[in-house]
């Protein structure tokens, strides 16, 4: 793509004609993927004629994921208490914003998610001006357990009933935010339930959201280190919670 | 003096103190007028149902869908202090989030500052 002819929509940086973007990856205990996990995005990420920078959260991880990902050359946040993935995310949020990047894209550390998918995010929401761009694991279904279909589309419908949003992936771990989302989208939620908070205030905030596909990449170790339908018990338990915290003012 | 009237007379200064800590919350700017409005609504509801308990349940009692006895001494202390639980219940909730949020910002803040000088 020839960086001139990029459409940069409104809400960027005008400051420079080359997007920055910060790719964030929150990290709990993931020594066992993460080198491969920053090598294979660092292969991609070539053909990106953007500035681009890796971001590992580390989530106070009790193993070496900190270690092996500042070895692979990339910025490493260390947390000082595990705060959970959506504490790590915000951390990261926080670190691009603060840096001037104008596109952040934030994706899990288990290996799930492809590399390409996060160029095809970058491009996508370049091109659409969305604000928040989702990327969906259910558009397409490919190489996802039942389970774990019920599971997500159960959340989805969930966060649909207490928040009105319409997303096909409310749980998806990867997402494009544009430098508007990164200025204003705050969430208070901690653990994984900050997915689909993350979106009801997007909606708040009338940011612009939408959705692309993207394919899952589920290997043993992703499938042990990915949430059970029971976590997503929790997950509803919580969001309940924040609904009716809400209300109360 | 009436039971149901010193019911009325103990929970309506706290019911009157969180509508005026939801207006004030929303006069400064800290909260949305669409929670400011849901607030004064509940606090509303709780002092109308207070102060309508004595003709709800002569209108029970009268229709035969009641056998309860009257309101007790008892009754009033009960009620109160459920009032005043919540009440609390609710401020504490809310103190509290502003600190988690605050610990939240803080240590985001600090793990950022900290990794810049590794």
């Amino acid at each position: 793509m020839d960086i001139d002819n990029v459409n940069i929509n409104n809400n960027m940086s005008t400051k420079q004609s080359t997007p920055k973007i910060c790719i964030i990856i929150p990290a709990y205990n993931e020594s066992a993927v993460i080198g491969s996990v920053i090598m294979s995005l660092m292969n991609e990420l070539k053909i990106l004629k953007y500035l681009t920078s890796i971001v590992v959260v580390n989530d106070s991880s009790q193993d070496d994921t900190s270690i092996i990902a500042r070895n692979s050359g990339v910025y490493v946040i260390d947390h000082i208490l595990n705060s959970g993935a959506g504490g790590a995310t915000a951390t990261g949020l926080s670190y691009a914003e603060q840096n001037g990047f104008d596109i952040a894209v934030t994706m899990d550390a288990d290996g799930q998610h492809s590399a390409s998918d996060v160029v095809k995010g970058v491009e996508e929401i370049i091109k659409r001006g969305d604000d928040l761009l989702i990327g969906s694991r259910l558009i397409k279904k490919k190489g996802m357990s039942k389970a774990k279909i019920i599971g997500n589309k159960g959340l989805s419908i969930i966060t649909y009933m207490l928040f009105g949003i319409n997303s096909t992936d409310s749980q998806s771990g990867l997402r494009v935010f544009s430098r508007r989302a990164l200025e204003s989208l705050r969430w208070k939620t901690s653990g994984y339930e900050f997915c689909s908070e993350m979106l009801w205030r997007a909606k708040q905030l009338n940011l612009q959201i939408s959705e692309y596909s993207i394919e899952t990449i589920y290997t043993d170790y992703s499938k042990s280190k990915g949430q059970n339908n029971w976590n997503g018990i929790n997950i509803v338990k919580n969001l309940v919670k924040r609904r009716i915290a809400e209300l109360m003012g | 003096m009436s039971r149901y009237f010193l019911l009325l007379l103990l929970t309506s200064p706290f019911i009157l103190l969180s509508i005026l800590s939801a207006l004030t919350k929303y006069k400064l700017g800290r909260s949305t007028k669409k929670h400011f409005v849901i607030q004064v609504v509940i606090w509303l509801l709780i002092f109308i149902g207070l102060a309508s308990a004595e003709s709800i349940y002569i209108w029970l009692f009268q229709h035969k869908l009641t056998q309860t006895e009257p309101l007790s001494l008892f009754d009033v202390i009960q009620i109160t202090a459920i009032i005043i639980v919540f009440y609390v219940a609710n401020r504490s909730r809310s103190k509290i989030e502003i600190l988690e949020k605050r610990v939240q910002d803080l240590h985001q803040e600090l793990s950022i500052r900290l990794s810049v000088k590794k």
